[in-house]
């Protein structure tokens, strides 16, 4: 592996290394400190900016300027909210930090919550998580314990507070608004924009929605400056993020990285290749909702957001899947889109429609009953779901169905001709 | 004041107004199914589809207008997607218009024909859900026409605070359902019905009873309470009378609807307005008698004259349920020469909801402020010696006419005190004359006739004059 400072992974996981003990052994909650006591809330959402640090759920929107937002003294009730809610197939890397660093992710949140003037704030969690749960349990006590949260922290005049709900468990209620919603003890319906939710979100007041690994690099930025962190990744995405990787790979797992990384040297080099010594057939960069890539795309290109749109997909949420030749790409969307039907939240028309009719195509495909006109048909329906939708899933759900019919609209005719797959309708 | 333009035409509108509604308000039309003026904006169902020049599509029910905003409400874009969206929502739907009792009045019908109007294009088979489920005593859901727009859940969020109706589920599997255990009891649930923009909600009582091709709607006011609500009464188109099939039909309501009075109850109506037949539909008295004996009409207002000239305290217990014009014609014929008091005829019954802070008002009467207000507000009671008592109406005790005192009643429901009056005289219902209420708040409202009075039956405000006026 490259060598590079590591700022989440920075340390030995060990059986109490996720402890208060631990984390304050690592130099935990000294950022903490420091904001409170030499910074004003404008300097660390200023610090923040500077960091050009984007937000690693999917959106990639710049944490900054949805701080900036929220004016800290304008009197009103504001709120902060851990989207805890890790539930794109593929991506489980917020759970590694909820497993094994807490206490960063409380601490990134008091930070926050000063900067963007909250007292208030929310650990949304998926409701099956339940390590994570007990874990951030824990350090929930450990935090009030030690005065780390609570009333006066360390000794200052801010008060911060941090409730941890669970969901029971929506695809949707990981989508900001959605989240919100369930908070507020209602369905996890998304909600359309405007108003954004920071300006109306949680309980109609402004809220700030950030994911687990965005937030934890913020005491980082704090200890060491905006400068330090943009030394790291490229000029338009700086820093290091996380990768959970997945699929047909030797050493599936959570990683940190810089951006810039190239992608097939963090699969050959880093997560030891393919596994079976078989060749790569497609990589789904950053969850299922963005669009696969095939072995000869992704030669050296470097993972960070803008190279990945110019291969016209995305980083997303940090989803690795590698997919190993001889796996069946019909069934590989209709486990797809099983997932986006059981998910859509059924609010709004197209998802609601949209993801059942094109489940049903793809299940009649791959049953060997395709009938001529079923991909247009696919590719029809994925367009109009296609930013017509409340929320990204609709999106997604096109998004990730022409991205696999674009490249791989021959296994399709074939399954379709011959009523049977042509790589056996495996997905090992 | 925001300028915006609408398909190229420069517009002023409010600043915080929507698209949609400076569409509508500006003689464009832009289709919309979730959205309704008296309900929050859920921007659901995404058939208000417009371009906005710069931005690409979006929803315009939750657009806000913004300065120089250049909206299209038909471009190709635009025209595209709304087909789109038809096609989805009828994805699932049974489409069984021929049998469904909102066709003619159904939102999804109209614009199929506007919007889309093809075949499918769907090989799949059609997802099912339950049909007739019970939602209560009124209410019957039929899921699959259901195109989850939310309306009916808002609206018992919103406007009837019962919050009883949700959605279960998720995907194409969600239903309105009840939440658990509890059942769609709302006083305000038929409203509903009303709302659905399909034929999902279905009323109990209206179910396969009529093609509405075939009813037509004539203006009225509820008088079940002193709202005053205006409502629209149903029944049979007059080109559509039966003949040869019972012809009672004929004079039957087929339903009751509300009818938007903004300053009155705007779209709303509680669910006794619904109920209205039952009301006006009972045994009618249509033979005028004296103390029981069947006699000419012409007959009885001989004797009423007669009594009335020859008594000499006299009392006169007015309806308030007659409208304004019949309060009028008792004042200028009668008044002078009775002791005039005010009677409610109906009074909350057991298990009515007496008041509430949406439309229903304790008074049980429609015009109570109307009559008060030319009789003043004294209570029912009768002055020593008084031996003549005219009753008009329902809804008094006569076990307290005075002894000895004659009585003159004019009632239209068949009633054991009609054959104990010394007078009977049958009169019309509000379905079958024109006049007007006011209501509590003082607002006059018009009501029309539906149905002809039966050829025995006089309207009250004619025995008035015929009564009281100089031979
Ligand atoms: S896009 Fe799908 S998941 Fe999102 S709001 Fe609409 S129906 Fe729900
Ligand atoms: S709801 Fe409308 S479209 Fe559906 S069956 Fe009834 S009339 Fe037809
Ligand atoms: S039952 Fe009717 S009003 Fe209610 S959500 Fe369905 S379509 Fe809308
Ligand atoms: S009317 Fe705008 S989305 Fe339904």
């Amino acid at each position: 592996m490259r060598a590079f400072e590591k700022r989440l992974q920075s340390f030995e996981v060990t059986e109490t290394s996720h402890t208060l003990a631990a984390y304050r052994s690592r130099g935990g909650y000294g950022a903490l400190a420091k904001a409170l006591r030499s910074m004003k809330p404008a300097d660390v959402t200023k610090e923040v900016y500077d960091s050009g640090i984007q937000g690693r759920g999917g959106a990639a929107f710049p944490m900054g300027r949805k701080w900036q937002v929220v004016k800290p003294d304008d009197g009103l009730e504001h709120f902060l909210c851990a989207n805890a809610d890790e539930g794109e197939p593929g991506t489980f890397k917020d759970r590694w930090i909820l497993e094994n660093a807490p206490h960063l992710l409380l601490e990134a949140m008091a930070i926050a919550c000063y900067a963007i003037g909250a007292h208030h704030c929310f650990i949304y969690m998926r409701g099956e998580f339940d390590l994570s749960r007990r874990r951030v349990e824990g350090a929930l006590e450990e935090a009030y314990g030690a005065g780390l949260l609570g009333e006066r922290i360390l000794g200052t005049p801010f008060s911060c507070h941090v409730v941890l709900v669970r969901g029971a468990g929506a695809y949707v209620c990981g989508e900001a608004s959605g989240l919100l919603s369930s908070v507020e003890g209602k369905k996890g319906y998304p909600r359309n924009r405007p108003p954004r939710l920071t300006v109306r979100g949680l309980f109609q007041k402004p809220t700030v929605i950030n994911n687990v690994e965005t937030l934890s690099n913020i005491p980082w930025i704090i200890d060491h400056g905006a400068a330090a962190y943009r030394a790291l990744g490229t000029p338009k995405s700086p820093g290091t993020r996380l990768v959970s990787i997945s699929g047909h790979v030797v050493r599936p797992g959570v990683y940190e990285i810089p951006f810039g990384t190239p992608l097939d040297e963090f699969i050959y080099e880093d997560c030891g290749g393919v596994t079976g010594g078989r060749a790569l057939k497609a990589v789904v960069p950053g969850g299922i909702s963005t669009k696969v890539l095939v072995a000869k795309e992704i030669a050296g290109l470097p993972m960070d957001h803008a190279s990945l749109d110019a291969a016209g997909s995305s980083l997303g949420s940090g989803g690795m899947i590698v997919i190993a030749e001889g796996t069946c790409m019909v069934r590989l969307l209709q486990v797809m889109l099983r997932f986006y039907h059981h998910e859509s939240c059924g609010q709004c028309t197209p998802c609601r429609e949209g993801t059942g009719w094109m489940h049903r195509i793809v299940d009649r495909i791959a049953a060997g009953r395709g009938a001529a006109g079923d991909i247009d048909r696919l590719i029809h329906v994925s367009h109009f779901n296609d930013g017509t939708t409340i929320c990204g899933l609709g999106d997604a759900a096109g998004y990730a169905t022409v991205g696999i019919l674009d490249k791989f609209r021959d296994e399709f005719e074939h399954f379709m001709a011959h009523g049977r797959s042509r790589c056996g309708g495996s997905l090992a | 004041m925001t300028r915006i333009f609408l398909n190229g035409r420069e517009i002023e509108v409010a600043a915080d107004t929507t698209v949609l509604r400076a569409a509508l308000d500006n003689g464009v039309y832009v289709p919309y199914f979730c959205w309704h003026p008296r309900l929050s904006v859920a921007g659901n169902c995404r058939i208000c589809m417009v371009e906005v020049e710069g931005k690409g599509l979006d929803i315009a029910c939750n657009m806000p207008v913004s300065e120089g905003m250049k909206v299209l409400t038909d471009s190709d874009e635009v025209r595209a997607a709304r087909k789109a969206m038809m096609q989805f929502l009828t994805l699932n739907h049974p489409v069984d218009c021929g049998i469904c009792d909102k066709a003619g009045e159904c939102t999804l019908q109209d614009y199929h024909f506007a919007y889309n109007g093809a075949p499918s294009i769907s090989a799949e088979p059609k997802v099912r859900a339950t049909k007739f489920h019970d939602l209560g005593d009124r209410i019957l859901i039929d899921n699959e026409r259901c195109i989850v727009c939310s309306r009916c859940v808002r609206f018992t969020h919103e406007v009837s605070r019962s919050k009883a109706l949700g959605i279960q589920g998720r995907g194409d599997t969600s239903l309105v359902r009840c939440e658990e255990g509890r059942r769609f009891d709302d006083p305000y649930s038929d409203n509903v019905i009303d709302l659905c923009p399909v034929g999902a909600l279905l009323s109990r009582s209206f179910l396969y009873k009529a093609r509405v091709w075939f009813l037509e709607a004539t203006p009225s006011v509820c008088p079940g309470c002193a709202r005053g609500c205006a409502i629209r009464i149903w029944h049979l188109r007059a080109d559509r009378r039966l003949q040869r099939l019972d012809p009672r039909r004929n004079l039957e309501i087929a339903r009751v609807t509300p009818l938007d009075d903004p300053a009155v109850n705007g779209p709303w109506i509680c669910n006794k307005g619904r109920d209205l037949a039952a009301i006006f539909e009972r045994p009618r008295a249509d033979q005028a008698m004296l103390r029981g004996r069947p006699v000419p009409l012409a007959e009885a207002i001989s004797e009423a004259r007669r009594l009335v000239d020859g008594a000499k305290r006299r009392t006169a217990l007015v309806s308030s349920w007659g409208s304004d014009g019949e309060l009028a014609a008792f004042r200028d014929h009668l008044a002078a020469r009775f002791d005039v008091r005010v009677k409610p005829d109906h009074v909350p019954q057991p298990g009515e909801i007496v008041e509430d802070d949406i439309l229903i008002r304790a008074d049980k009467n429609p015009n109570t402020r109307g009559a008060r207000a030319l009789f003043g507000e004294r209570p029912v009671a009768f002055e020593p010696g008084t031996d003549l008592v005219l009753v008009w109406g329902e809804g008094f005790d006569y076990s307290r006419v005075p002894a000895g005192a004659k009585v003159v009643l004019l009632g239209s429901y068949l009633a054991p005190e009609n054959g104990a009056a010394d007078v009977f005289l049958p009169i019309s219902v509000q379905t079958e004359r024109d006049g007007s209420y006011t209501n509590s708040d003082g607002i006059a409202r018009r009501f029309e006739a539906c149905f002809p009075p039966g050829e025995t039956i006089a309207h009250a405000a004619d025995l008035f004059a015929a009564i009281g006026g100089r031979p």
